[in-house]
């Protein structure tokens, strides 16, 4: 009872600030919405069946494979988010006599309230969307609507499933917490990464590139098809392990020439966790690999003359065609949002350093020059990174040409210049957000 | 003596509440100023006031150090932040430095705003950070510093531009009482001690009577101005 008196004290607005409470709910309503819908999307496959009903399955289950990455980003931003409403009143709670597990339950029930809302708003969001999607056409015709509807069972379980991940998310980050109730964080020296995990990236990544590039091994489509499917995870894993390695080298090269205070700060905010700025633009990477993977299979299609395929071939084309647009156009959309969502929270998490660098007469546009160069510059490393770990995966597979064809280059060259757009423009949406706390400088704790 | 700023008939409300309710005040070069008054009294929003962060709803800003004098109240948001960036030197309660910096990087940042090359900037930063007792630690970033070593690191800050005045804002406010002293002698010693000026915002009134005025707030008006040479003894009298 007094739990949920308290959680509905804290939860008015005047209270803490709209911004913090509607952020996560949106972030999670978005990842509720684009996992609805690339679930409908995948399963509405399922319908078909025969020869090349399984090779549609088959890609629906690799392009949704692919989809995992950015969407888990942005599902841990939106946990990430809403953990950290919880820093500003812990304090607040603890001094005024709160026990530590009276203070956890209500963390972890107001993280998983966020959630749910989310989920639910999400989901409403995703029925919406369904007549718009329905409209794609695969073999021909638009998928329909209708063919787009889950099974309500499986929508409640994803609705459940994100409230309780939100749940343990905020489990995990409270042990942290309540060690220093004061939650004071103390920065110490930027973290380091370990070597280890580099050679073991390394490593693993060979024998992707070795299964990939010697199928006759396995023998069998299928096992062929899952070994690309462990290829593609490997190469993701040692990318999350490589990656935040490679950015630190580059942001350290970048902080010693860095001439100006927005480059300085960037380079520095980088540095500070290039496994944050990894995580943040990830999601790009898994859209460089695809758009080289697609680009290649693209140009060895096309290197077959339109006149030599018969009509299923054709068809098979134009929808694989489609498929890669759309996982593109979909993981671009998760980045965006998961960029915008974490920039948006950064502002707030650190309003009172931004509104004193304000004071100090440090112009608004060279603040935002340091946030969008703290994403950019990780995020072009990260896109042009993983395109050349890609091309040399496939490389075995398709052999150079393939790789070199022009609408390969093209397909590749567009993917990374529309996702470093995109993840621009989100960054840049996020402008709003600054001007208005500087505006606001009131709420600043005296 | 010469004026450095003036302030005429500022007034400043929020709603119904008169945070500036019609203050007079006059700045001399080299003087330290201690503001003083009961919490809610209008001190920030006066030392804001007069810092160009604010802009009054009535009266003037102005600022002699210039020729001609500048009307600081006057002026737009983007004049007002060059303004503060080039002329003013800025202290605050907690050191609201940037915890991804070097100490030697904050310090030397207000330099890189106004176009210092990178390495002189933290050259004339490594050297004010020697100056008030931190040498050796330029490189620690602020997670590494005790309060008091921060908090000197923001007077560095605030000195480094070789400001025309330096405004803060309850500096020692959350500090100790040993500190609060150190803190203390680097601002004076930064400041009054070598001809610049200081206006202060306190609560202590052992670090207020270390100031050569003290100007008494309440309910957004100067109740009181006391110079140091006339009060001495009724400034020991209240301490004790
Ligand atoms: N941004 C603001 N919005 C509304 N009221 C404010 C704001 N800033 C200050 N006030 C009010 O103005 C009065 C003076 O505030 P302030 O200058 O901060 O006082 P002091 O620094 O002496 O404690 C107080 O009543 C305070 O509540
Ligand atoms: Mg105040």
């Amino acid at each position: 009872m007094k739990l949920l008196s308290v959680a509905r004290l804290l939860a008015r607005p005047a209270a803490s600030g709209t911004a913090t409470m509607v952020l996560p709910i949106v972030a999670f309503g978005v990842s509720t919405a684009l996992l609805l819908t690339t679930l409908a999307g995948a399963l509405s496959f399922f319908r078909w069946h025969g020869e090349t009903g399984f090779l549609y399955q088959v890609l629906a289950i690799l392009a949704s494979a692919l989809l995992i990455v950015p969407l888990a980003s942005l599902g841990g931003s939106a946990a990430r988010l809403s953990a950290r409403r919880r820093d500003d009143r812990l304090a607040t709670l603890r001094l005024l006599g709160a026990t530590t597990g009276f203070v956890a339950r209500l963390t972890v029930l107001e993280s998983m309230v966020l959630a749910l809302v989310g989920a639910l708003g999400g989901t409403v969001l995703y029925l919406a969307l369904t007549p718009l999607v329905g409209l794609i056409p695969f073999r021909g015709e638009p998928i329909g609507a209708a063919a787009l509807l889950l099974n309500p069972l499986i929508v409640a379980g994803v609705i459940v499933g994100i409230g309780l991940l939100a749940g343990i998310s905020a489990v995990v980050g409270l042990r942290g917490v309540i060690v220093s109730p004061l939650g004071v964080r103390t920065k110490q020296a930027a973290p380091r990464m370990r070597w280890m995990r580099v050679v073991f990236g390394a490593i693993v990544l060979g024998i992707a590139v070795f299964s990939v590039s010697h199928p006759g091994l396995f023998g069998g489509v299928a096992v062929f098809i899952v070994m690309l499917v462990v290829a593609f995870v490997a190469a993701n894993a040692v990318l999350g392990l490589a990656g935040p390695f490679v950015i630190r080298l580059f942001a350290s090269s970048a902080l010693r020439r860095a001439s100006t205070p927005q480059r300085l700060l960037a380079a520095r905010t980088t540095l500070e966790s290039p496994k944050a700025a990894w995580r943040q633009v990830s999601g790009v990477s898994m859209t460089s690999f695809v758009a080289v993977f697609a680009g290649s299979a693209l140009a060895t299609a096309s290197s077959v003359s339109a006149g030599e395929m018969d009509a299923q071939s054709r068809v098979l084309l134009t929808d694989l065609r489609t498929g890669v647009y759309i996982t593109l156009a979909i993981s671009f959309l998760m980045v965006a949002c998961s960029v915008g969502v974490s920039q948006a929270s950064a502002i707030l998490d650190r309003r009172d350093l931004y509104v004193s660098l304000d004071r100090l007469g440090m112009p608004v546009t060279t603040m935002n020059a340091a946030r969008v160069r703290a994403v950019l510059s990780p995020l072009r490393i990260v896109a042009i990174g993983s395109a050349v770990c890609a091309a040399a995966l496939v490389l075995p597979l398709a052999g150079i040409s393939m790789v070199l064809a022009p609408v390969s280059m093209l397909t590749i060259a567009a993917s990374i210049v529309a996702g470093i757009l995109v993840v621009w423009l989100a960054a840049a949406a996020t402008r709003p957000v600054l001007r208005r706390v500087l505006a606001e400088p009131a709420k600043l704790a005296e | 003596m010469v004026l450095i700023l003036e302030a005429n008939a500022l007034t400043k409300s929020y709603g119904d509440t008169h945070a500036l309710a019609g203050v007079d005040l006059t700045i001399q070069a080299g003087e330290a100023v201690a503001i003083m008054g009961a919490s809610g009294s209008g001190k920030t929003t006066l030392l804001h006031v007069l810092a160009g962060i604010l802009a009054p709803d009535g009266g003037s800003v102005t600022l002699h150090a210039t020729q001609p004098p500048l009307v600081i109240s006057e002026l737009g948001d983007a004049a007002r932040s060059q303004l503060r960036r080039e002329a003013f030197g800025f202290v605050f309660q907690q050191g609201l430095l940037i915890p991804e910096l070097t100490a030697v990087e904050n310090v030397a940042l207000p330099l890189m705003l106004n176009g210092v090359p990178r390495a002189e900037a933290e050259q004339r930063a490594a050297a004010w950070l020697g100056a008030l007792g931190l040498g050796g630690m330029e490189q620690r970033r602020i997670g590494q510093l005790s309060g008091g070593q921060a908090q000197r690191v923001a007077v560095a800050r605030a000195q480094v531009i070789e400001p025309a005045v330096v405004f803060a804002d309850e500096p020692t406010g959350a500090l100790d009482s040993a500190t609060s002293s150190d803190v203390m002698d680097a601002l004076l010693g930064t400041t009054s001690a070598r001809g610049r000026t200081l206006v202060v915002v306190t609560h202590d009134e052992g670090i207020a009577a270390r100031c050569g005025r003290i100007v008494r707030l309440r309910d957004g008006r100067v109740v009181e101005t006391r110079s140091k040479v006339a009060d001495m003894e009724y400034i020991e009298g209240e301490t004790r």
